[in-house]
């Protein structure tokens, strides 16, 4: 950041005095997305509508993006800044790893994002630009995946097996710990099984929520990340999963 | 005392001399396209030698450690501040090396009163396709040359042009794979080091390279020296398209 701030590159979010506060200008916003632990780390699933006020702008949004080869980024809220910020984090993660000759350390990367969301809160709280992600890690040392969730603000809360974020996601809270008690941990399952959950998880969050377009009209994104590193779940393995949901 | 012109050419020739002894020893490096990506190769004792830049962007070269940190630190810093204020596509070879780095080592060069740049430095971009990588060298001087298909760097001019016949040979057709890609390089590394310090061999000419003396060569240089290589990989789908080769894929190449 300070090498971008010494070129100028990085803009600071713009504080506007309270009494001086506009109308907030319409802005985009991505709906919901899941992240589930299974057995070989942790699979990333997000509809692809975006949302402005109650229009739909847009059916083929990416919300799950890979940060770098081990790491995760879905996002909900605000479009424009979550996406600015995604890529301020590619390059951030990217430059270091390149200049220091080493990857940066899980935490650096956590505190990273808790740092970008804090550098945003001035703007949020004027009611704009307001963004929470899911970050999911593959975690090389402990051998297994982490997911972490985050507030506005930047904290920072690790979660056992799942995490989800978005309009939808406070709907479906409840389905998650019926699934969890009646069909065991994510955890174990596999990336079938697990998919199979997540994309129901979205066809209700699709139920209950005007703002969540679910899997019916177009496919959602799919990603995992593994010991191997990220892998998109390819179309056809989601249209089957789909296929046996529709009875 | 005046300073006349006589006194800057004399001071070129001055620096131009000690630059040049002092890189004559250096380990040369070898760049090479591949069907499947952009390899370099090196030889080296402790210190790395070869540098992911950006994406699609490597670079390695020989000469003083200090002064390749700065190219390689300038690079980066560039290509980064490039890539997120327009986008990655706009980071190219011919910006990074001819914008970014080129003139300040011409500067330094020129400057009499402070010291200039003992390197010699190969950057590699890969393309999508063998034809569309990219070689650049740059010269301590500031002078750079874009080339295809191979480049090399190395103690001498004279040795680098020996090593690219041994790195695009007469019969050589299309993109080799990496195999021959690697084995290309190690042989242009060992030709390269042997023009560039046996004063001898460049009597004889280039006829007494034969292959027995390169083996014999890469066997003595192998006692102390390790093979450093690494490829932009093509067809990657990991994030980092960058990788230093690991033992156990160079191991096949070396002698026995």
């Amino acid at each position: 950041m300070a090498l971008l701030r010494a070129h100028g590159l990085w803009r600071e979010p713009e504080v506007t005095p309270a009494e001086r506060v506009v109308p907030a200008v319409q802005e985009v916003h991505g709906t919901t997305v899941i992240a589930l632990k299974y057995r070989d780390g942790v699979l990333n699933v997000g509809d692809r509508r975006a949302t402005s006020a109650n229009a739909i702008m847009y059916d083929r949004a990416e919300k799950i993006l890979p940060l770098d080869d081990y790491t995760l980024i879905a996002i909900a809220g605000s479009y424009a800044r979550a996406m600015e910020i995604v890529r301020y984090l590619q390059h951030s993660f990217k430059y270091y790893a390149r200049t220091q000759l080493q990857e940066m350390s899980l935490e650096g990367k956590l505190a990273e994002v808790s740092r970008a969301l804090a550098g945003n809160l001035s703007m949020a709280l004027q009611g704009i630009g307001l963004f929470i992600p899911v970050v999911s890690a593959y975690d090389l040392e402990r051998g297994e995946g982490r997911i972490f969730f985050y507030d506005g603000m930047g904290a920072r809360f690790e979660s056992v097996e799942f995490g989800a974020a978005g309009s939808g996601s406070e709907r479906i809270r409840g389905v998650f710990d019926y699934i969890l008690k009646t069909k065991g941990p994510f955890h174990e399952m596999t990336l079938k099984d697990a998919l199979r959950e997540s994309l129901l998880l979205l066809d209700i969050a699709a139920d209950l929520d005007s703002a969540t377009a679910g899997i019916e009209k177009v496919l959602p994104v799919a990603r995992a990340v593994t010991s191997e590193g990220i892998m998109d779940i390819p179309e056809e393995m989601l249209s089957d999963i789909r296929a046996s949901l529709r009875r | 005392m005046v300073y006349t012109p006589y006194d800057f050419n004399e001071s070129v020739r001055h620096r131009t001399e000690y630059i040049e002894e002092r890189l004559r020893d250096g380990s040369p490096v070898a760049g090479i396209s591949y069907d499947g990506g952009v390899l370099l190769l090196t030889l080296r004792r402790t210190q790395r030698k070869i540098f992911e830049v950006y994406d699609r962007l490597m670079f390695a070269g020989l000469g003083n450690q200090s002064d390749l940190e700065i190219i390689r630190v300038g690079a980066i810093d560039f290509a980064h501040q490039e890539g997120y204020a327009r986008s990655p596509d706009d980071v190219t070879i011919q910006r990074v090396v001819g914008f970014a780095i080129s003139p300040g080592i011409k500067r330094a060069f020129g400057d009499v009163l402070n010291a200039p740049f003992v390197v010699r430095a190969l950057f590699a971009e890969m393309g999508r396709k063998p034809e569309e990588d990219l070689f650049y060298t740059l010269n301590y001087d500031g002078e750079f040359v874009s080339l295809n298909w191979a480049a090399a760097v190395a103690g001498t001019p004279e040795a680098e042009e020996q090593m690219m016949r041994q790195l695009v040979p007469e019969d050589a057709e299309g993109a080799p794979d990496l195999q021959t890609a690697l084995r290309r390089a190690l042989r242009a590394w060992a030709v390269g080091r042997l023009w560039a310090t046996d004063m001898h061999l460049q009597e004889e000419g280039a006829e007494s390279l034969t292959e027995e003396r390169i083996e014999t060569f890469l066997r003595e240089q192998l006692q102390d020296l390790q093979v450093e290589a690494a490829i932009l990989d093509r067809f990657t789908k990991r994030e980092r398209k960058f990788r230093l080769l690991k033992e156990d894929e160079i191991r096949p190449i070396l002698p026995e």
